[in-house]
């Protein structure tokens, strides 16, 4: 037997669900399936939507972000982690490599499941155990500051940073993917405590939910550095 | 009552005027008055009744620290009346007098009672007869206190939630050092944040000549990136978290270096009737003529012990407070200040206390004497007609925070105060509370430490350390001895009458004290607790320095002797609905629990998931698992992949059976141990590979495997093994009973049949197009298959099962088909206490296994012996349910044992449970007597499952 029960394999009859698609879809999500998998694009307002991530804060669902760990020993994972030290995480292609600890990794992106390669590396995909926002704009850091204890001044966590610790009280990791845009892994099953959570910490700093579309893309949040480096 | 002049630096803005109601009558003030500088100019004095004795009480700090102002605004009690900003349309209310706060009938408790209200009077009256208690609580609880609550809970809720602020440097205090330290740190590149009580930082020179001064380096700290939080107090000291309270929000600063700039707080002096309005701090008196233009009398007396006095008298003469006298308690006070008083005209009383206070309302005089050590007044002494008794009695520094943080009081004699004394890693003192209290001294020492704190960051220029040399230098210069006096613990007229306070929140009297002290309480932590000296909402502010005088004068100790109280959070009195943040569990629900809810199912708390119990009728739910198909959903179970070369030698190693001889697509039951040979959970393992098992854990104890795991495989480095917890990532779906095999054969091309697909089998494939790994198990005791596949999946499988007619069940209904098959759960048929061997799980224990295993030489000594207590099925023949916990007692009513499941099984129409019984009543007929509440219930022993005991219905 394989391990591909792990691996969510959407098709039209079972497309696969982010852990927060039951909050977002009470909040106005409008979904479309991509890739096999449900996902928010928008919440109605798609200009509204962008202009949150710009001026203050908004969060979208990126649950459907496939996500690989990566066990194996450290010299080995090095060449799977691209170079990612501890507490940092290395672009790649359209995704990214995250170092968890030194024998430990996680690929996350389109491309994640192609990680495993590396003589010694085991690749084992956990897209569907953790939950993923992404948080973009001026007030992200404030509204992580409602829930979160983790440092992520740009002093400690400056873009690429990875840190593991408690998000709102739950165990997760956060990646600094630029400036002003975080992306906040969580456990699954926590997904819509983390919904309430963050959507009540926003709605205070006058952000909002947005869908996918409306969230700039990663070389417009880092000022098209990322871009550059890729 | 008509305001002073404009001058500059004062708050108030004339041009705006805010209206608001004192006990409903309405009154007048301006934008950047208080509530009490508002009252205070409209002529009110009294705000409030005492905690005990329901005395009037006014204004006495004025600023927001003491008790002696709280009043109830818009219906909140508590509330601080010097330190809270008057508002358009407040509804201002006094607290604790009834019928109204001129007249209020508890003050007889004062005028009569007084001899029969002693400290812990209510303890001694009080406890007999019992049964009464809750009525003195009732009366008691109504008679004292500090306001009301709001009645209605939605009334009292408002939105609190917390912010983290992690900085290099936090500065508690925003006075002129903590301005300094601020500045100065972030001019070196420091990320500073600075926390301050006032709504704007200045501290005590915005009402002492120095307001452009306080504002200009405010307004410096800003551009340098300061982040000043007004309004803001500091709670507390906690291993470097500083929380800051700042009205809806709680920051967590987290800080590397901590700078506490937190200053003096001026000291009352202790003498008869020294509560009356009109008796105040000179700071207090001097706030309200700075910055709100309120005289605070007609005639002022100041009272003082050091020059801190002085100044006040001068300060609020110019103000254009006439100041009839001072009372110096030195008797040779001499110096400019001195002379600039007698120079004014203000008669100087060198050697004199206050040691009366007269009138019956409010301060319409005082009686001025010299004391002796014991505080007697020595002669009549000298009666000065006042409406005002500016009171100082020196100053305490605010070293809570210092203390907390681990730094060590001391008494120091030359300042007549206790001080922080070696300060710890990572925090620096600067101002007034570090000993600099001048002002120019005070901004230095400010500057000293933020540059030592950003120094110590490595923050800085090559010249740094130069200039901070000669700072270090400068304050030297600065710094001279201050001439003081300590106050006697009480001064007196020896005329016995007038109670004495020395803590005005709690309206303990000196007398208290000393009485407290004859009764034993002759220290000062017992002292605190029977007489709940410093007990009250300023903390102590007030009040410790005052009750160790009277505590050592009392014990013959010196001050340093008695010590004083632990300082503990908070530091400020706070709402619990601040400290308590958003309401938000963290709580798991699957990814089937939407669709649940939406059909029905109730939910409850099961570990840290929230889980579907049953969906309104749990008996219908089992028997329709018996008769039919039933689907319950068990994501909850944790869920493990160990995979490698050694990952079937690990499982050998934490099992107690044998785990290596699994082949590919089996499953074996395991239970697991402690070293101790207790069992700590159970659960399944399923071979995927010869590399590669698949392992289920019970709902509530998978974190704790997986830690147990990952805590061996630590140790055994050696073993080539990578662990990974799934739980989240998979649903888990069990779809049982005689039809589940014709369902799931409709929704899948793997052969179900019990040939190709035999119990405890595993297969691979797609289910309803999902990915899944299905087991052919059977917790609920019925043909079953659980369905593993990934979350994102969980709900369209749920729903492709339920519309061929498989019917949700939850919880309830799962305990009771697994209680049929005696099935346990562990927690619940176990404790802490249980091996295999007293809980019928002995067989899942291969003692003939080559491998050794955790816990092997604690179960080989628990099969050489007979288990104390054995886990056994029973029945009543009666149809009692007894409840779960219920005691095995036996012929003398002791207890022997206890009932660990019981349910009423609808298939079988009787009670069925499992208990835990000595170990010579476990066999099959044997009779238990459960003591239930007060019943005795009669019960059977058996020793087989009560539903298909041979199992063939499971392997069927």
């Amino acid at each position: 037997m394989s391990l591909d029960f792990l691996t969510p394999a959407g098709s039209d009859r079972a497309a696969a669900r982010s852990p927060l698609a039951d909050a977002a879809a009470a909040a106005g999500a409008r979904t479309e399936v991509r890739d096999g998998w449900e996902v928010a694009t928008s919440f109605g307002d798609p200009a509204g939507e962008g202009a949150a991530c710009r001026e203050s804060v908004g969060f979208a669902d990126l649950s459907h972000l496939a996500k690989v760990e990566l066990q194996g020993p450290a010299g080995a994972l090095d060449a799977a982690l691209g170079g990612a030290t501890l507490g940092t995480a290395a672009r790649a292609h359209d995704g990214w490599r995250c170092r968890v600890r030194p024998d430990r990794g996680l690929a996350l992106g389109a491309l994640a499941a192609g990680a495993a390669a590396g003589a010694g590396v085991r690749a084992l995909d956990v897209t569907a155990a953790w939950g993923a926002l992404a948080i973009a704009g001026p007030q992200a850091r404030e509204l992580f500051a409602r829930f979160c204890a983790l440092d992520l001044r740009e002093s400690a966590l400056a873009v690429r940073g990875f840190r593991p610790g408690s998000v709102a009280r739950t165990p997760g990791y956060v990646l600094r993917e630029g400036p002003e845009r975080f992306l906040m892994l969580f456990g699954a099953a926590y997904g819509a405590y983390l919904w309430e959570v963050v959507a009540d910490a926003v709605a205070a700093l006058g952000g909002r939910p947005v869908g996918l579309d409306a969230l700039p893309a990663l070389s417009s949040v880092d000022g098209g550095r990322e871009a550059a480096r890729a | 009552m008509t305001r002073l002049a404009p001058r500059d630096g004062q708050r108030i803005d004339r041009s705006t005027p805010l209206r608001f109601s004192f006990d409903g009558r309405d009154r007048e003030g301006w934008a950047g008055d208080t509530i009490a500088s508002a009252l205070y100019a409209s002529g009110q004095r009294v705000f409030s009744r005492s905690f005990k004795y329901h005395r009037p009480r006014g204004e006495l700090c004025g600023c927001g620290q003491c008790a002696s102002s709280l009043v109830t605004v818009d219906g909140a009690p508590g509330v601080r009346a010097c330190g809270e900003p008057l508002r358009e349309g407040m509804r201002v209310e006094h607290q604790n007098a009834w019928p109204s706060l001129r007249f209020d009938v508890m003050r007889a408790t004062d005028l009569f009672g007084g001899p029969f209200t002693p400290p812990g009077f209510y303890y001694k009256t009080f406890i007999r007869p019992r049964r009464l208690w809750p009525l003195y609580e009732r009366v008691l609880r109504s008679a004292a206190g500090l306001g009301r609550l709001r009645r209605r809970q939605d009334e009292r809720e408002w939105r609190t939630e917390y912010r983290r602020r992690h900085c290099d440097v936090l500065v508690v205090g925003g006075g002129v050092a903590g301005l300094a330290a601020a500045l100065r740190a972030a001019e070196l590149g420091a990320d500073v944040v600075l926390c301050d009580e006032d709504v704007e930082p200045g501290g005590a020179l915005l009402a002492e000549g120095g307001h452009e001064h306080a504002r200009d380096l405010a307004r410096r700290c800003e551009q340098a990136g300061v982040e000043i939080l007004s309004r803001a107090p500091a709670l507390g000291f906690f291993d470097g978290l500083v929380p800051v309270w700042q009205g809806d929000t709680l920051h967590q600063v987290r800080a590397a270096r901590h700078v506490a700039a937190t200053g003096t707080i001026e000291q009352p002096l202790v003498f008869p009737d020294n509560d009356l309005p009109g008796v105040m701090l000179t700071g207090g008196a001097r706030r309200l003529a700075a910055l709100y233009a309120v005289s605070p009398g007609d005639t002022v007396v100041v009272a003082t012990t050091e020059d801190r006095g002085l100044d006040a008298a001068l300060a609020l003469r110019d103000l254009g407070v006439t100041v009839a006298a001072v009372a110096d308690l030195r008797p040779d006070v001499d110096g400019e200040l001195a002379a600039r008083v007698e120079a004014a005209g203000i008669e100087l009383l060198r050697g004199t206390m206050p040691v009366r206070a007269t009138g019956s309302k409010c301060v319409e005089g005082a009686v001025l004497a010299a004391v002796d050590a014991s505080g007697a007044a020595r002669g009549a002494g000298r009666s000065v007609a006042c409406d005002v008794l500016a009171v100082c009695g020196g100053a305490a520094p605010a070293s809570s925070l210092l203390l907390q943080a681990g730094a060590r009081a001391r008494y120091d004699e030359a300042s007549c105060r206790f001080v922080a004394g070696e300060l710890p890693a990572a925090v620096h003192a600067a101002g007034a509370v570090a000993g600099h209290e001048e002002a120019r001294a005070a901004e230095v020492s400010g500057a000293v430490a933020g540059a030592e704190a950003a120094l110590a960051l490595g923050l800085g220029g090559s010249g740094e350390r130069e200039r901070l040399e000669s700072d270090r230098a400068r304050l030297c210069e600065l710094t001279v001895p201050v001439p003081r006096i300590a106050p006697p613990a009480q001064a007196h007229d020896g005329r016995g009458r007038g109670k004495a306070f020395v803590d005005l929140d709690e309206d303990v009297t000196a007398k208290d004290v000393r009485y407290a002290a004859a009764e034993g309480y002759d220290s000062i932590e017992l002292s605190k607790r029977y007489t709940t000296v410093t007990m009250g909402p300023s903390q102590g502010r007030f009040s410790q320095l005052a009750s160790v005088r009277v505590l050592a004068g009392e014990t013959s100790m010196s001050l340093g002797d008695v010590g004083l109280t632990t300082a503990r959070p908070p530091w400020t009195s706070v709402p619990l609905g601040a400290l308590a943040g958003r309401p938000f569990e963290p709580a798991k629900r699957s990814a089937i629990h939407a669709r649940q809810r939406e059909q029905g199912a109730t939910v409850q708390w099961a570990g840290d998931w929230r889980r579907a119990y049953d969906y309104g009728d749990p008996e219908g739910e089992a028997l329709a698992v018996q008769e039919s198909a039933g689907m319950i959903d068990v994501s909850t179970l944790g869920k493990l992949i160990v995979r490698g070369p050694d990952a079937a030698e690990l499982l050998d190693r934490l099992y107690p059976n044998r785990m290596s001889t699994l082949k590919p697509g089996r499953i074996r039951y395991g239970v697991l141990t402690s070293e101790a040979g207790r069992i700590t959970d159970d659960g399944t393992v399923c071979r995927l590979d010869d590399e590669s098992f698949y392992v289920t854990t019970t709902s509530s104890g998978a974190a704790a495997v997986e830690q147990w795991f990952s805590w061996w495989l630590a140790d055994w480095s050696q073993l080539d093994v990578s662990l990974t917890d799934v739980t989240q990532g998979l649903a888990a779906i069990n779809l049982a009973g005689p039809q589940a095999r014709a369902i799931l054969s409709q929704l899948t091309d793997l052969d179900v049949s019990n040939e190709a697909f035999p119990y405890l089998d595993g297969q691979q494939g797609a289910v309803a197009d999902v990915p899944c790994l299905a087991l052919r198990i059977g917790f609920v005791g019925e043909l079953g298959y659980e369905l593993h596949c990934p979350a994102a999946h969980g709900r369209a499988l749920w729903d492709a099962i339920a519309a061929l007619g498989a019917r949700p069940f939850g919880l309830e209904p799962q305990r009771i088909l697994r209680l049929q098959k005696m099935h346990i759960l562990v927690g619940q048929d176990t404790d802490s206490e249980s091996t295999p061997y007293g809980a019928a799980t002995g067989w899942a224990v291969k003692l003939d296994k080559e491998q050794d295993f955790i816990g092997r030489w604690a179960l080989e000594r628990q099969a050489e012996l007979s288990p104390p207590t054995e886990l056994v099925g029973f029945t009543c023949p009666g149809g009692e349910v007894p409840t779960e916990g219920a005691a095995i007692v036996d012929a003398s009513g002791a207890a022997v044992g206890q009932v660990t499941s019981s349910r009423r099984s609808p298939k079988l129409s009787r009670s069925i449970g499992l208990a835990m019984v000595p170990s010579d009543q476990a066999e099959d007929g044997a009779a238990l007597t459960i003591s239930d509440n007060g019943r005795r219930v009669a019960a059977t022993v058996t020793t087989t499952p009560f539903y298909d005991p041979d199992g063939k219905v499971l392997r069927s």
